[in-house]
């Protein structure tokens, strides 16, 4: 029985580096997957039937409610000031908004319309939150969708 | 004449040798910094709501040629000074509920109210009209529409508590 020659053994670290680089692309992915327009100061209240974006819903405002009233609006929405403090520009704000949509739409008679999403703070009182419905309402949209975080059902 | 036999010097064979090593260094490094600084958000949902009209009136119009109209549920919330949930009354065509401010018999309401509903012919459910004091807190107006939601009620129209009427309760 002979010895043979000794070999160096290394591990093959090729496919270790291709691993780490797929798990860098996804958390690099996820970093910059920000939802730019979701205003992470407010605490939304729990709702067990809450539902998930429906994939039709082309155009979204949110608009975030702080307790105070105060209306958040992310850059992308924003125009001169990234806050509506009052009903009144909150009004003001919206039908701007109602005529970009009428205007972007390819048939001015029949408008593809915002889809307005409230993301009020759990501890808004209704009167503010009514003011900025009010305030959408006044522009002319119908639809409001309340988000709210999904709760576990009981 | 000779010919110097220039011997074509031949090279080694050599493989590129990338050194690996310090490559995976870093990508650890990179995947440190992400795992430390990935924070998964919360899931979060939405609820739909009709916009009442003006002049107070309901958003869709009930269809003539239905046999019976659907039963329109209001439902009166006032709150305390904490902003919490203080008294809440249920009322229909057939009269109305005093249920005190447990969200449990509002559910059970509801619920009485979309079975009864939908045993008629149209077995359509009616709008739920909320009449909310001003100064309940967003986070139990949010619990009244979820539980109108989870109750089957898809027309919720959430409106201010007008003050005449709060003065009557």
């Amino acid at each position: 029985m002979s010895h043979g020659n000794l070999e160096k053994c290394e591990p093959n670290l090729t496919p270790m580096l291709d691993m780490v680089l797929q798990l860098v692309m996804f958390f690099m992915l996820c970093a910059n997957f920000v939802m730019d327009q979701v205003n992470e100061s407010i605490k939304l209240p729990e709702a067990i039937a809450a539902r998930g974006l429906d994939i039709k819903d082309e155009r979204l405002l949110f608009l975030n409610v702080d307790l105070n009233g105060k209306v958040l609006l992310s850059k992308l929405d924003a125009e001169d000031s990234l806050s509506l403090d009052n009903k009144i520009q909150v009004a003001s704000y919206m039908k701007r908004r109602m005529q970009r949509d009428v205007a972007a739409s390819p048939n001015p008679k029949a408008p593809v319309l915002s889809t307005i999403i409230i993301r009020g703070d759990h501890r808004a009182r209704f009167e503010k939150i009514n003011d900025v419905v009010e305030g959408i309402r006044s522009a002319g949209y119908k639809q409001v969708r309340i988000r709210a975080q999904i709760g576990d059902s009981r | 004449m000779s010919h110097k036999k220039h011997k074509r010097q031949q090279t080694d064979h050599v493989e590129p040798d990338l050194p690996i090593t310090p490559m995976l260094d870093m990508s650890f490094q990179l995947m440190a910094f992400f795992l430390l600084t990935f924070r998964p958000s919360p899931t979060e949902g939405q609820m739909a709501l009709a916009i009442p009209n003006k002049d107070g009136g309901g958003v869709s119009i009930a269809d003539p040629l239905e046999d019976e109209k659907a039963k329109e549920v209001i439902v009166t919330v006032r709150a305390g000074a904490d902003g919490r949930i203080a008294k809440i009354e249920v009322g229909d065509i057939s009269g109305t509920k005093n249920l005190g401010a447990d969200l449990r018999a509002y559910q059970k309401a509801l619920r009485d109210a979309s079975d009864a509903a939908l045993k008629t012919p149209s077995k359509k459910i009616g709008k739920l009209k909320l009449q909310i004091d001003k100064a309940l807190l967003h986070e139990y107006v949010v619990q009244l529409i979820d539980i109108g939601v989870r109750e089957k009620f898809t027309d919720i129209s959430p409106e201010p508590l007008s003050e005449k009427k709060g003065e009557g309760g």
